[in-house]
């Protein structure tokens, strides 16, 4: 996983000043129990991610933590602050960005950020000034003063993240980020989260674009059927068993040393031989069993479950040593998808 | 982007609390908002310029009307009843206006999703609900300002007062705010935007035109037999030869309607409002008005009294020796208007008063069918 840095800290004990803090929160919607039962501890300083499938309460949870919604039971602290007792405090430290973000299509891009510095009631002297700067940071200046109607999804959507931002909260929730933002944006908004969580701010981040969110999170949350999973964590799923993708410039003789150190290793898609492993079906010519044919000299991989990052290691070590031209050595999907993945199969 | 993190709260956020807190800078913000993204819209224009020229031609057409009727001579009451026309028009058209740019301003924004960002800024549901009404209140006093110069063409042709052109003016202003004030509550009320201008549209039907209707429907079941004073000519009536015999009172069992226990349905007609509180005043002479206003607010008001008064039906006489009889009061002069406006201001703060309630945020209950953002 090219993002994580392994030093990453383990999870506080006790919760810093700054992040977002939840027990037990709960609320339904008439028979729906969109929430039921959400503890979180989000750190300051650091991305997290709010992951699970659609429906899961992540919109909901996101609601509660912005506000607007009441929950029907728990407790909520988002920097220090109960948003539903004193949720004036509450809103003044807190970003939210929509998952659609409707803007006033006549207004034009930076009257929609005036209107909202205003709304937050910074000082009409600042307001000019920090709207500038707001367009830089998310690139929209040259649309500046053209209507919102007239701006691309991607770009509402950073018009959205921008309006976020307007306040300078120490709190951000961005709901579905990325959605509809060119790789170019992707990159943008993945800098500009980094360097916002750098600055001492508590950000979380839901999307169900997992790919997305592993580039720049630190820290993830599952969430499903209302419930954080308890022990699923983006340092669980970096430590835990999981799947890498090793390729060999003979794919055959990769195969023969995985076989003959008794690895239980499956074919990729793209490698050309059937696996040795894979049991025949009575709709399949039998195939010879063993040895692997020699003529697989060409380049090619297996899925292989490792155990970690130590595991990853000795596998090089121990192929390199059996002479096994090894060529790379990744795991396969990112590390919030793997995660993910483990979790639905667990439900089931 | 320059960057610090803040531990004291902003200066300006301090004694911001509840749902009703309310600062001018909060109310203007919302209102600004609203007017720029409606004055820039095209339709707009459209609607303002089709109320000038609908108001235009009907004043226009009503005074070549009334030329024509007048076959050249100047008819002295055409001034009060240009005016009258004019009155009715733009209050009508007013009432059939408003409605549409209010009852959407709540449910329309949670729709687009431009509503829950604003919740979440420090802008109060108060100042929130007030910058709608404000905005829309001043979009609407735009068609007032519109109509304007065929208030003046009107006074121009003399027989009104210009204070009751100004008095007109600022109840028709007053009823539209109230309107403004219903269609943001129903519109927090309701999810879909269709149902809420349905529903402001049957408030102003209500008002407008089912209380005249209701009066009517049941002026057949208040009436009753009763004696009542007549003044007029002896029941042996007059030979037709002589001078007519002088009237007397006598007392005759009439049929009677007893409109006092239903006149209030007349006083909560946005119309009746506007022609009682007009201040146009009466001609001199009973049943020689000549301006439609007096005659309307003449009607209510007897309305008001009731069926069980005094009756003159000495058609020999002049009329003045009736009034000088004492038992034969005048209807009473109390005004009526502030009963209907009054009764129009509650519902325009209802109105409000619900949209706060429902704006005001965490939310706890969702109407169904709706979503927070």
């Amino acid at each position: 996983m090219a993002v994580m840095p392994s030093a990453a800290p383990p999870p506080a004990l006790s919760p810093p000043q700054g992040g977002i803090v939840t027990r037990g929160v709960a609320r339904a919607f008439g028979s729906v129990q969109a929430l039921a039962g959400v503890d979180l501890d989000v750190r300051p300083g650091a991305v997290t991610a709010l992951v699970g499938p659609n429906g899961s309460g992540k919109t909901t949870l996101l609601l509660v933590l912005a506000g607007l919604l009441a929950p029907d039971a728990g407790s909520v602290s988002v920097a220090g602050v109960d948003p539903a007792s004193d949720g004036l405090a509450a809103r003044a430290v807190t970003g939210w960005m929509p998952d659609a973000f409707g803007t006033w299509d006549s207004l034009t891009a930076r009257e929609v950020l005036a209107t909202f510095a205003e709304a937050y009631l910074l000082p009409p002297a600042v307001i000019p000034g920090r709207v500038s700067s707001l367009l830089d940071t998310v690139h929209l200046a040259e649309y500046a003063d053209r209507p919102a109607s007239v701006l691309s999804r991607g770009q509402k959507q950073r018009l959205g993240l921008a309006r976020a931002l307007v306040h300078d909260p120490r709190v951000l929730l961005l709901d579905e980020p990325a959605a509809g933002l060119d790789p170019r944006s992707r990159v943008d908004l993945r800098l500009l989260v980094r360097r916002l969580a750098d600055e001492g701010r508590t950000v979380l981040i839901s999307s169900h674009v997992l790919s997305e969110l592993d580039e720049m999170v630190d820290d993830a949350v599952f969430l499903s059927r209302g419930r954080t999973v308890p022990g699923a964590g983006l340092a669980a799923a970096t430590e835990g068993r999981r799947t890498w993708h090793v390729r060999s410039l003979r794919v055959g003789a990769l195969q023969a040393w995985l076989t003959s150190v008794g690895a239980a290793w499956r074919s990729d898609d793209e490698s050309p031989a059937p696996a040795s492993g894979t049991p025949s079906s009575p709709y399949a010519r039998p195939v010879p069993a063993t040895p692997p044919a020699p003529a697989d000299d060409e380049p090619g991989g297996v899925l292989l479950d490792v155990d970690g990052d130590e595991g990853a290691a000795r596998l090089v070590r121990d192929a390199v040593a059996a002479g096994v031209p090894l060529v790379s050595l990744a795991p396969a999907g990112g590390a919030l998808e793997q995660a993910y993945l483990a979790l639905e199969e667990e439900r089931r | 982007m320059t960057v610090e993190l803040e531990d004291s709260p902003r200066p300006a956020m301090v004694g911001r609390h509840g749902p009703w807190h309310v600062t001018w800078h909060g109310v203007r913000t919302v209102a600004r908002l609203e007017l720029r993204q409606r004055v820039r819209s095209t339709r707009w224009i459209v609607a303002l310029v089709v109320w000038f020229v609908v108001v235009g031609a009907i004043t226009l057409l009503a005074t070549g009307a009334m030329g024509a009727l007048g076959g050249g001579t100047p008819n002295p009451s055409r001034g009060p009843v240009l005016f009258a026309v004019v009155s009715f028009l733009v209050l009508g058209l007013g009432l059939l206006v408003t409605p549409t740019l209010t009852s959407t301003s709540v449910n329309g924004d949670r729709n687009s999703g431009t509503l829950a960002t604003l919740q979440v800024t420090l802008l109060s549901p108060a100042e929130i609900v007030l910058g709608k009404v404000v905005a829309a209140w001043v979009a609407s006093c735009a068609f007032l300002v519109a109509s304007v110069p065929f208030f003046l063409l009107a006074l121009g042709l003399g027989g009104t007062p210009v204070r009751a052109a100004g008095a007109v003016l600022v109840l028709i202003a007053v009823l539209l705010a109230a309107l403004c004030g219903i269609g943001v509550g129903l519109s927090s009320l309701t999810a879909r935007t269709a149902g809420s201008t349905v529903l402001t549209f049957v408030v102003v039907a209500g008002l407008a035109v089912f209380t005249p209707i209701l009066f009517g429907l049941t002026y057949p079941s208040i009436d009753s037999q009763q004696t009542v004073q007549v003044w007029g000519m002896p029941a042996t009536g007059w030979n037709g030869t002589d001078n007519p015999p002088p009237c007397e009172w006598r007392t005759e069992t009439r049929t009677v309607y007893h409109t006092e226990r239903t006149w209030w349905l007349l006083a909560l007609n946005p119309f009746v409002v506007v022609a009682d509180g007009s201040t146009v005043p009466a001609a001199d002479e009973p049943y020689a008005s000549t301006s439609p206003f007096a005659a309307l607010r003449q009607a209510v008001r007897e309305a008001r009294q009731g069926g069980a008064r005094p009756v003159n039906e000495c058609w020999s006489s002049p009329v003045a020796l009736l009034t000088t009889g004492d038992a034969a009061p005048a209807p009473s002069t109390a005004p009526i208007w502030p009963w209907g406006l009054g009764f129009t201001v509650l519902l325009g703060a209802a109105g409000v008063a619900t949209a706060v309630r429902r704006l005001s945020i965490p939310q706890h209950k969702l109407a169904r069918g709706t979503r927070v953002a």
